[in-house]
């Protein structure tokens, strides 16, 4: 088995019309022994920034830590909050940092970005566990159950969905790809970042 | 006893005298008021920083002096003072304005920049071996978080943010014109001709494309900070500060 | 930025110790995102043609359908990157760094050599574990020049070339269809066969052309130039009704601060607040 089968979890962000939404199951594995339910795997970084992270769940904690004090002190230094862009970047040369030795985690990064003009913009983006991006117009997956969040993903997702309809289609997308993947599961939390809220929820899944 | 010369107290530097000064410092702070004066303005739409460019001798080849140095694409800096340390700092400058670019993929915003060469002067007056920076900066830059600034930084690593200010020989003088000059609707071509002007004030010789150097920055239009931002990963944005050519100076002398 | 991050330069081997134990115990490594990819480049008239494809693969699964593999060196010099996803991203951008520097130092445009030199040398460094094949391409002082790097760091200089797990099918479009003196748009139309080879024929390679002609005069990107692979418009909406989720706890957290301001009535008999 894989080190980033290990603890199991799966996570998925999608963009909307002005709005972002970022998904996870809940449990936490050792194997294929369920340990915990209450395993959250999405941070937030800002206001309008979350961070969801994959994989080994000792890795998932430290780089929670790291990038919240990176971010702090980002913060502190230049007397603004950081963008969902810079973050990314932040993300990035962070993991490529260790190319040698990796972190096992997969990040998922799902905010609204302030536009020239200011307004906000949906932005989501992923990495791999050396930190090569990926901006996806549309959904970003990681986790146990990426194969399968990638196929549903692929089939449910439509542009422009608003804030309550990007939580239907997150919320399937998720359910029903963790429910085929033995590692992921035990329920979920979805995040729907709005430019005036975020709607946090605690879905109902199989505990199996 | 603190005397004209320093005194005691001017043997190493990191020593305060007993009327609270680092003599060094004061010493480093007369090395810049012996510099060529430079200036900056900060206009409604952007930034002018210009400079004398004075060489001893016309048998010295001065297309290779350069007194307004890029750092990266939305700054720049323009000294007065001693060249070889200004060098020194410019490539410490333009190193750390990458390191900042290869961390967050964008380059850093002014004050962010000033800050860390103002760090690097400060560290000057307080390590054992070396002496402080013997000039005195004008950094101008444009970002999007707080727009076109203009920072002033001293060999004992101060800085404040300007919106106008001179360095070096006839700083006062300089100055004092520029109050009286300066308001703060004032376009970039007008501060381009103020900054001129100003120069002129204590220039000795002939002003020309050749003994003067200009740098500007401009603010972006929300048209081109858009094309900007979609312009993608590879995609770089458009350069805000950049070196007015010889032809460009000498059109704003002949005005 | 000292404050920020680790101020020695090179990788971070902190945690490699750990994970050689993980892999000792028979822990299985994962794998890293790669380009499968077919990249490209050619000489023609008055310059290089760049061109890529966009499909980013993590085993079997197409990980990224529309990824840039036309890497920014400089403004008239520019690197596809096959192999190892993260590796072709970052060092090109570190080569393009170092890049500027050397262009502001030097007060002159930078050429294609000193990027290929600065390319090779970090690569051979690494003895090939920076998993980058890159095709380098630029026009300079010295005219315009065409170069693949392989991981190792060994080079090559020639007048069309590919490389990536497509790299096969794009050649024998090259080597049946390149002359000397094409025209730029002829050159431009080899590309895009040479890659198309590679997106219909390579699985590692997929979805849209990438394309980039560099002359002595200007650089132009063009991104997305061919798109033969769009995904056909869905007949049917698959939206769910809203209410078909069932969830337990929702929390609100509201943005937007709002002030409510409320008049205190004046005392009766008080004595007025001093204004002045």
């Amino acid at each position: 088995m894989s080190i980033m089968e290990h603890n199991g979890g799966s996570v998925i962000a999608m963009a909307g019309k002005d709005c972002v939404a970022i998904a996870s199951d809940l449990r936490l594995g050792a194997g294929a022994m369920t340990v915990a339910m209450n395993f959250e795997k999405i941070f937030p970084v800002s206001d309008r920034i979350y961070l969801g992270l994959t994989g080994l769940a000792t890795d998932i904690t430290t780089l929670r830590d790291r990038f919240r004090y990176l971010v702090n002190m980002f913060t502190i230094k230049e007397s603004r909050t950081i963008e969902p862009s810079t973050f990314a970047h932040l993300v990035s040369s962070t993991l490529y940092s260790r190319r040698f030795g990796p972190y096992f985690t997969e990040p998922v990064i799902a905010g609204l970005e302030r536009t020239p003009s200011g307004g906000l913009k949906p932005y989501i983006a992923g990495a791999d566990l050396i930190g090569c991006l990926n901006f996806a117009e549309d959904f970003i997956v990681a986790g146990t159950a990426s194969d399968k969040l990638f196929g549903v993903a692929e089939g449910l997702w439509e542009p422009n969905l608003g804030p309550e309809d990007l939580f239907e289609t997150i919320s399937q997308t998720l359910l029903n790809s963790v429910d085929r993947d033995a590692y992921s599961g035990w329920g979920a939390i979805v995040y729907v970042i709005t430019p005036e809220k975020v709607i946090t929820r605690t879905l109902k899944g199989r505990m199996d | 006893m603190a005397t004209a010369d320093g005194g005691a107290y001017s043997y190493s530097l990191t020593v305060f005298s007993p009327s609270g000064k680092l003599v060094q410092i004061e010493h480093a702070l007369a090395a810049v008021s012996q510099g060529t004066t430079s200036l900056g303005i900060k206009a409604s739409n952007g930034i002018v920083i210009a400079t004398e460019k004075k060489s001893s001798s016309i048998l010295i080849d001065d297309s290779m002096l350069e007194k307004v140095a890029v750092i990266c694409p939305n700054i720049g800096i323009v000294y007065s003072g001693m060249g070889p340390d200004f060098r020194i700092l410019i490539a410490k400058a333009r190193k750390s304005a990458q390191a900042y670019w290869k961390i967050y993929g964008e380059y850093p915003p002014t004050r962010v920049l000033t800050q860390e060469i103002a760090t690097v002067m400060q560290e000057a007056t307080q390590s054992g071996g070396v002496r402080p920076y013997g000039v005195s900066l004008l950094v101008a830059g444009y970002d999007s978080n707080r727009g076109p600034t203009l920072y002033q930084v001293d060999p004992s690593g101060s800085f404040w943010a300007w919106k106008a200010s001179a360095i070096g020989k006839n700083m006062t003088n300089a100055k004092t014109f520029l109050e009286k000059r300066y308001n703060d609707d004032i376009s970039l071509e007008d501060a381009i001709h103020t900054a001129l002007l100003t120069l002129k004030e204590g220039f000795e010789g002939q002003m020309t494309e050749k003994t003067i150097e200009i740098g500007v920055v401009t603010v972006p239009t929300l048209a081109e900070l858009e094309e900007g931002k979609i312009g993608g990963v590879t995609g770089r944005v458009k350069p805000t500060f950049r070196k007015l050519t010889e032809e460009e100076v000498r059109d704003y002398l002949a005005l | 930025m000292s404050a920020f991050h680790s101020t020695k330069p090179g990788f971070d081997f902190s945690n490699a110790n750990r994970n050689a134990f993980l892999e000792g115990k028979g822990v299985k490594m994962p794998k890293a995102t790669s380009t499968g990819t077919t990249i490209v480049g050619c000489l023609f008239k008055d310059g290089i043609v760049l061109g890529a494809d966009t499909r980013a693969t993590a085993g079997e699964i197409v990980a990224d359908k529309n990824c840039e593999k036309i890497h920014y060196i400089s403004e008239s010099i520019r690197c596809c990157g096959a192999g190892t996803a993260a590796d072709t991203e970052f060092i090109t951008a570190l080569i393009s760094s170092n890049i500027e520097l050397h262009a502001l130092s030097t007060g002159r445009k930078p050429r294609v050599v000193t990027a290929m030199t600065m390319l090779k040398q970090r690569l051979f460094q690494h003895q090939g574990h920076i998993g980058a094949a890159l095709v380098l391409g630029g026009v300079d002082a010295t005219g315009a020049h065409l170069f693949t790097v392989a991981p190792h760091g060994s080079t090559d200089k020639l007048p069309y070339v590919t490389m990536g797990s497509g790299s096969l099918a794009a050649m024998a479009v090259f080597e049946s269809g390149w002359r000397p003196n094409l025209e730029r748009a002829e050159a431009l139309q080899l590309v895009v066969a040479a890659i198309s080879a590679g997106i219909f024929n390579d699985l590692g390679s997929g979805s849209n052309v990438d394309a980039c002609v560099i002359t002595a005069t200007e650089t132009e990107m063009l991104r997305n130039y061919v798109m033969p692979n769009v995904r056909v418009e869905k007949e049917r909406k698959y939206g769910f009704r809203r209410g078909t989720t069932a969830w337990t706890r929702e929390k609100v957290r509201d943005l937007i601060v709002s002030e409510e301001i409320r008049p205190i009535a004046v005392i009766a008999g008080g004595e007025e607040m001093d204004t002045s």
